[in-house]
This record gives structure tokens, sequence and C-alpha cells, in this order.
């Protein structure tokens, strides 16, 4: 797993390439932790190069989505692949995550 | 290269995170055996992730993420009818049936999900506890297109 990070338009986005699960989780974790606390965050957690999902990586997502309610903070998700996005279905988190098709469309949203 | 007869591979891993990413190539490789599979993208990737939460719930719970303990896998691709069985042995504590409960999906729940996905992604999943050791039992149905 790869991660990296940037500030597009004071959206702090995280890209994470290869696979989000027990393994390799932790970095992401963190980083989520610390954008998550600030009040009024706004994150965007691109998944477009994201091939695999575990339930460890789910939660982490719920965390940070959880954690950024309580701060007045917003998370969005973009670029699921088709394999992972069944994942978010089956469990529901589709309804619960605002998920955009690729990072132009998420971008547009937090403008609003 | 056209197989018939049963495939197996045996693995025999220590139970540590690092490891489990080679279940899914293992997975990918013997499924690519299985010509002509309907969404064979979709099975693939739902097997991969149900053995992977089989074996992090073994790695996490059974030896409680110590580094030690390994897991025996045995992965039978069959053909008539098609079918992937997954048998997976560890030495560690015993899962507890009885005080499992499948996670609220309407609570957005944090934790929970690992069983949950795997009883959603396979057809059928056994568990069996014996002295000492315990036995995992994964299955999936195939279907291959025009059958």
């Amino acid at each position: 797993m790869e991660m990296k990070t940037r500030l597009v338009d004071k959206v702090n986005i995280i890209d994470i390439s290869g696979r989000l699960d027990a393994n390799t989780v932790a970095p992401v974790a963190a980083w989520l932790e610390q954008m998550t606390t600030k009040p009024g965050c706004r994150v965007l957690v691109n998944l477009s190069e994201t091939i695999f999902v575990d339930s460890t990586g789910l939660a982490t997502l719920v965390q940070g989505m959880k954690r950024s309610q309580q701060h007045q903070g917003e998370i969005y998700l973009c670029g699921m692949r088709r394999s992972v996005y069944m994942t978010f279905e089956l469990t529901r988190l589709d309804k619960a995550f605002t998920i955009f098709a690729d990072e132009e469309h998420a971008l547009k949203a937090f403008a609003k | 290269m056209t197989v018939t007869q049963p495939e197996q591979v045996r693995l025999d891993l220590p139970a540590r995170y690092t490891y489990l990413h080679l279940l899914s190539d293992c997975i990918a490789d013997m499924l690519r055996l299985l010509e002509q599979m309907q969404d064979a993208e979709m099975v693939i990737y739902n097997i991969q992730l149900a053995v992977h939460e089989a074996c992090t719930n073994i790695v996490r719970h059974a030896y409680e993420n110590k580094g030690e303990g390994r897991i025996l896998i045995t992965l039978t691709l069959s053909f008539d009818p098609p079918q992937l069985t997954i048998e997976l042995q560890d030495t560690g504590k015993p899962f507890d049936a009885e005080s499992y409960a499948p996670p609220d999906l309407d609570d957005v729940p944090i934790g929970g999900m690992g069983i949950f996905l795997i009883r959603n992604l396979m057809d059928d999943v056994t568990y069996t506890p014996s002295p000492g050791r315990n036995h995992w039992n994964l299955t999936k149905s195939l279907l291959v297109k025009g059958i």
C-alpha cells in the first residue's frame, strides 16, 4: 500500500494505492485521526487506485467519518472500483458515506 | 492447458497479517483455471475477501495477534461441479460462536464486519473446534457461462 496526501482547495486529500487492509491500515488511520479531529475538517479519500479493502479498512474509514462528524467536518470518498464498492453496498456503508465517482465531482461538492 | 482433475494448493503460513496477501494471488491463479466463469472479477474478489477475513480473524482472535502460531490453508478447486473449498486450521483460541452477534448495519458499526462478510460472500461456512485445533471450511459454488 502507498499513500500520498495533498491539499487542494482547502480539502485534505489522501490517495491510497494497493491494499487497504489489516496489514497496511496503520498510516492511513493515523493520518485520518490527525485530519478529522480538526474542527470543520474537509477530507477526501481517493480510492481510485485501491484494489482491496477489508473490514479493518472499512472500520478505519467509519471511525474517520464518525470523528469528522463530532468535529463538524466532512469526509467524502471517491473513485471506488466496482469490487470495492460492492463491499460498501453489502455492509450498507454506501448509505452512510458520501461517495463520488471521481475526485472532480467530490471537490465540486466540497466547494458548494 | 485444460485442467479437469481437482486442483489443490496447501499453504502453511505464519499467523501474521504480513503474509495474508499471498492468498489473494493464489485464489486468483486457481480460479483462472476455470474457463468461462461467470462474473469472474467479482467472484474472485469476493472469495479473496472472505478468505482474507477468515485468516485475519484467526490472527487477531485465535492467536491474539502475538506473532505466533501458524495457519494451515488447503484450497481445492473442483470442476464437476465447479466449486472452490478453502479449509483453514489453527491451534489458537476457539471461536466463541455463541457470543457472536451480527453487526447492526443500520447503526454504521465500526467493528464485527469480518464474520458478516465471510458468511455473506461464501455459500457455506462451517466452524468445527476439536481439542487443540480449530477448523474453518468455506465453500463457494462457481457458475460457468453457458451452463
